[in-house]
């Protein structure tokens, strides 16, 4: 197992240079010159010629990406055309929150999404799986913002309204208490929330059919113990699998979030910083997601090794 | 057995990831950071205002801000010197008075004693001379070097007294002095060079910079060595909340005492709500759309008037605002010394129709329109309903958005690089003064980079506006200015729409808070029940 | 249990519009409701010029906000254009946007997955390195990555949206392609002499359409989420385009005083990916029962 291990992280790095070269060369579809938009348009010719020289841009290709992925292990991603301040620093303050909400997303959704989809499970075909299968559906056909602008209505205009309070309920944006995540949480949550569900539910009907099952009623053990300490288990690991690679969806999916919520997390720092075309801070984050994205991809295949003891190769 | 286990500590991790970073993520607002000075125990709790606006500050180096909201944080760190008030009286502020000096066309101005700047360096003469001499002599010009390039020279008489040169009459000259981007910076803070002055302010005001986060808020303490009266409130937090929803939730729930620029359509319902107070200020500010008269189509008159026939700005201003701005009738707003009122453009679809085909433009030309967006009050919306207007006389209009801190340099883009056809802008007359509101939109001398975006350029109106500035009656400069809109109004340069009315809520707790008509907001006499 | 016997298997005709598969489908429920609002959306996107009650880009400021009425049965918008007209034209764009991402996504996909599936080898590693690299980001960074730097524009947005849609069908073709192979007849055609090019037009692709026809299904229900997603940051299509995201994003300063600018868009979005991920699942089930 330790080799899986190892080569899973092997295989990573290729993955992780890949998609940092990716990301470095982006900036390079930008109409025009290169220097012009990582010092900004407002910057003076020598600035830009400065920016030029730091950065190497007339230097071949892979000397540049040698040199950004240097100065980038020094946390050093230049910085911020809008404000001044080093790219890295405004990512540093920024992170935090965004793990913050993804992380209750992902538990909310694990707490809720995973029971439905046993109980389902067991229950196949019955109204209840029905129910909670078309809610499922419709969970992961909603826009996340829009359930987000939804949320934000009923909780400060519609729930006030009938329950006649002077304010909302919960705050619609900003954060600084647990009120501010609810929202946003049960927003990012409702996807993966779903998707567990299904899931689940699939993996627990698959297990459910095996013959150890046929086995374990057969031999009379009580129907709860059949499902809990048999089904469920094995039907963990997968699911478990589901979970992590969630998270990283979810780091993706918190773009949109952020944005409705005014979370000031790593996402609404890009699209903001997409607005003002300021390509350092476009640059930094979307590697920093990006590479929070492999690592977690990288831990929950590790994670699947190490519970699944029949994975022993790739 | 193993796996259950292993399982758990993978939950149990990842809870604790939760519950561990479960703290506040950024301060709560009502954190008061503790007083500066050592307070005596029987001072009641410090006082904090909370200032809930769409728009941060755009850095701190007084001399290049171009926004409003830039110039209401920092006129509490900084100050000029003279202030004009809200109702267009000049007051002595760190200055005592301005007279006519001795020689031709010189001044003498006074200048208020025993005024330290934060950093101890004492205000006096030598420092305003080192500030005006900044402005005059800086390359790259600050934007609004143009309200004092007239001065030519500034002279120190004596430690509180300076001379001011000009190099002719120029009626304007104190109404500029008030203007937020001459204020007086500490010498030694402008030694440290721009990069420094933007993130840190030095000035004599009754506020200092405690902490800017950018993007979420600027926090101001209050100065304890400020000359004047000790103002009420001990700290000024501007927030920036982007959303105009979000903002009236804050000021509903209490969680904020001000909050800016409020959309029309919720006005009345705040007003309706007895912990809060909506202030109504007419504007200033006149928004308008201008064109560039030397890029095709605008470059006939013609088809500039069939634009303003096209669109409705009743209707804009009766359904969209709810009433709450003013359709133009001239340039400027009414507030404004040398205003008057011109026919305004009703809506005439047939008309407009008419023009344009005696211009020669077939139906299905396409034109690029330029607009902001959550700059000014419903700026993209106004952008979209005009689009539509237009699309009604044959005139297709693409929009195009970009930010403010790239828009104002598009805007203010040389030939030959300019191609913008036309572009939504709004002018805040802030010195109440005409001079402001016309010389730098429509003299001739003012095009790109200055602000007279359309490449104005009539002869007859360069002399009225020549004249106008050296003139110093009062009544002969009203008539001037009155020659100069009726020239400007015809030639239609721009798309005239309305002026801002700017609504503010603010709790009813709070007393003395000013919204000033140039925008500006005035914390300094306010104080908290 | 029997274990697999090798036998000479013969080609099994795997016809796509036969009497079994569609007959499968249509006893689906869940699949037929599916259907119906996909034939709907595409029928409301085609004759959205002809049907819709009002000119969807007309404004009429003295209904500007207002909710439903009788001439407007969905409201108006925050300029007083009918909403209905404006989401009929909506699903235009987002039908042409949909099926152009998934014509980008399949051109290059399959290409990718067939060459990498079929000749294995140096190629496979390369092109599945090449995938894996793609599918190192989250889906929709990606293409707000695209359209950050390319510049945002509807045909950015078109682009990246089908160009996130590759490594899905590469990765799909690809499994597919690994298990024809694999198949007897192929060995067969080979001996005979036929070229690789040859094969894999005549027997390799036909029997990858099913899954891509399942996929492109679901595929135009991602593609049309992840274009109201960017319309709603405002990179996706122009903002006088009626495209549901981008009604979303400028009916969001009146979610207070006029909700139903913000709820009609979301809810026709919902149901639109519904409808196409009903019918994707329910195509997947009826071609190919075994693998439920």
């Amino acid at each position: 197992m330790i080799n899986y291990i190892i080569r899973r992280l092997l295989l990573a790095i290729p993955v992780l240079l890949g998609a940092s070269f990716f990301v470095f060369w982006s900036i390079r579809w930008v109409p025009g010159d290169p220097a012009v938009a990582i010092a900004g348009e407002l910057a003076t010719p020598e600035l830009i010629a400065q920016v030029r020289e730091q950065l190497g841009l007339d230097e071949p290709v892979h000397v540049q990406f040698s040199m950004y992925l240097f100065r980038t292990f020094q946390g050093d991603m230049g910085k911020s055309v809008k404000t001044g301040v080093p790219v890295s620093s405004e990512i540093a303050r920024r992170l935090p929150n965004t793990l913050q909400l993804a992380a209750a997303s992902l538990v909310l959704s694990a707490i809720i999404g995973i029971p439905i989809g046993v109980f389902s499970a067991t229950k196949p075909n019955s109204w209840f799986d029905g129910g909670s299968m078309t809610f499922a559906l419709l969970g992961v056909s909603m826009p996340i913002f829009w359930l987000g602008l939804m949320l934000m209505i009923f909780f400060a205009v519609l729930l006030p309204k009938w329950l006649d309070l002077p304010g909302p309920v919960l705050p619609p944006t900003g954060s600084g208490t647990w009120k501010h995540m609810v929202m946003p949480t049960i927003a990012l949550a409702a996807n993966s929330m779903a998707i567990q569900a299904r899931m689940t539910r699939a993996c627990m009907l698959e297990v459910l059919r095996q013959d150890y099952i046929r086995t374990a009623r057969a031999k009379g053990l009580i129907e709860r113990l059949v499902i809990y300490r048999h089904a469920f288990r094995n039907a963990l690991i997968p699911i478990v699998t589901v979970i992590g690679l969630q998270f990283g969806t979810l780091l993706g999916g918190a773009v949109l979030t952020e944005t409705v919520f005014a979370w000031p997390g790593i996402g609404r720092l890009l699209v903001e910083a997409i607005g003002f075309r300021d390509y350092p801070v476009i640059q930094g984050a979307i590697l920093v997601i990006t590479v929070g994205f492999v690592l977690t991809n990288l831990l929950v295949d590790v994670l699947y090794a190490y519970l699944d003891p029949r994975v022993h190769y790739d | 057995m193993k796996q259950k286990t292993r399982l758990l500590i993978g939950v149990l991790v990842l809870l604790s990831l939760v519950l561990g970073a479960c703290q506040p993520a950024t301060p709560a607002p009502d954190d008061t950071p503790p007083p500066a000075t050592p307070v005596p125990t029987d001072v009641p709790e410090p006082k904090t205002l909370t200032i809930v606006s769409g728009t941060d500050v755009e850095h701190f180096n007084i001399r290049r801000v171009t926004s409003s909201p830039s110039f209401s944080v920092l006129e509490h760190i900084y100050e000029t010197l003279f202030y004009m008030d809200p109702e267009g009286n000049l007051e002595p502020l760190l200055a005592e008075s301005i007279e006519a000096g001795e020689e031709d066309f010189s001044f003498l101005i006074k200048l208020r004693q025993g005024v330290q700047f934060t950093d101890g360096t004492p205000f006096n003469a030598e420092a305003v001379k080192i500030n005006l001499d900044w402005i005059l002599e800086t390359e790259p010009a600050p934007v609004f070097a143009f309200l004092i390039n007239r001065i030519e020279e500034v002279l120190i008489v004596d430690e509180y007294t300076v001379q001011l040169n000009l190099g002719s009459d120029f009626a304007p000259l104190a109404a500029h002095l008030s203007h937020g981007a001459i204020a007086m910076i500490s010498p030694k803070a402008l030694e440290q060079g721009e990069e420094w002055l933007n993130g840190n302010a030095v000035g004599t005001g009754p506020y200092v910079l405690e902490n800017w986060q950018p993007d979420e808020a600027v926090t101001l303490a209050r100065n304890p060595d400020y000359w004047g009266d000790a103002p009420a409130i001990d700290t000024v937090i501007f927030k920036v909340v982007k959303e105009d929803g979000a903002r009236i939730v804050e000021i509903e729930a209490g969680t904020a005492d001000v909050a800016v620029r409020i959309p029309p359509a919720e006005a009345g319902r705040l007003a309706a709500n007895p912990n809060i107070d909506i202030i109504e200020t007419p504007g200033l500010r006149t928004i308008y759309i201008f064109f560039n008269v030397t890029e095709e189509p605008f470059t006939d008159v013609r088809v500039r008037q069939a634009v303003n026939y096209a669109v409705d700005v009743e209707a804009i201003v009766r359904d969209l605002f709810e009433g709450a701005a003013r359709v133009s009738d001239a340039p400027i707003a009414p507030a404004v010394f040398g205003y008057s009122a011109q026919p305004a453009y009703a809506r005439d679809v047939e008309k407009a129709k008419a023009l344009l085909a005696d211009a020669g433009i077939p139906a299905g030309t396409t034109v690029v329109l330029y607009h902001p967006t959550g700059r000014y009050i419903q700026d993209a919306l106004v952008a979209d309903a005009v689009r539509a207007q237009i699309r009604e006389i044959g005139l297709n209009v693409e929009l195009r958005t970009l930010e403010w801190p790239q828009y104002v340099p598009k805007v203010r883009e040389t030939k030959p690089d300019n191609e913008i056809q036309f572009a939504m802008l709004g002018w805040g007359t802030v010195t109440m003064d005409a001079d402001y509101g016309l010389f730098a939109l429509f003299h001739s001398s003012e095009h790109p980079p200055g602000f007279n975006g359309a490449f104005y350029d009539n002869p007859e109106v360069d002399r009225l506006l020549d004249e106008a500035r050296v003139v110093l009656d009062p009544e002969a400069r009203r008539q001037l200015y009155a020659e100069a809109i009726e020239i400007i109004w015809e030639d239609a340069p721009w798309l005239f729409l309305y002026s801002e009315l700017q609504l503010t809520a603010v709790r009813s707790n709070v007393e003395g808070f000013i919204v000033h008509p140039d925008e500006s907001l005035i914390a300094t006499f306010a104080d908290k029940r | 249990m029997a274990t697999t016997t090798t036998t000479f298997d013969t080609p099994t005709p795997r016809p796509l519009i036969g009497y079994g598969p569609l007959r499968r489908l249509m006893r689906a429920p869940m699949a037929m409701v599916g259907l119906f609002i996909v034939l709907a959306f595409i029928f409301v996107g085609l004759t959205a010029d002809w049907i819709a009650p009002h000119d969807y880009d007309l404004p009429d400021f003295s209904m500007a906000r207002k909710g439903p009425s009788p001439g407007h049965l969905l409201g108006n918008d925050e300029i007083g254009r009918d909403m209905l007209s404006r989401l009929m034209h909506g699903a235009r764009i987002s039908l042409t946007i949909g099926l152009t991402s998934v014509a980008i996504g399949v051109s290059f996909g399959v290409v990718l997955g067939v060459l990498s599936g079929y000749f294995g080898g140096f190629t496979d590693l390369l092109i599945m390195r090449l995938i894996d690299i793609m599918l190192a980001f989250p889906s929709i960074l990606l293409a707000i990555m695209m359209v950050a730097f390319l510049g945002p524009s509807l045909q950015n947005a078109m682009l990246a949206i089908g160009v996130i849609s590759i490594p899905v069908y590469a990765r799909l073709v690809r499994s597919s392609t690994l298990t024809i192979k694999e198949e007897s007849f192929i060995e067969a055609a080979r001996a005979l002499g036929g070229s690789h090019f040859f094969i894999l037009l005549r027997h390799i692709l036909p029997n990858v359409v099913a899954p891509i026809i399942v996929q492109s299904t679901l595929q135009i229900a991602a593609a049309i989420q992840a274009a109201a997603a960017l319309g709603f940051l405002g990179i996706g299509a122009p903002p006088d385009v009626p495209e549901w995201g981008n009604m979303i994003q400028k009916g969001r300063a009146y979610i207070f005083s006029a909700p139903h600018i913000v709820v009609f868009p979301g809810l026709a979005t919902m149901f639109v990916v519904l409808g196409f991920s009903l019918l994707g699942d329910g195509l997947r089930d009826a071609l190919d029962p075994r693998l439920k």
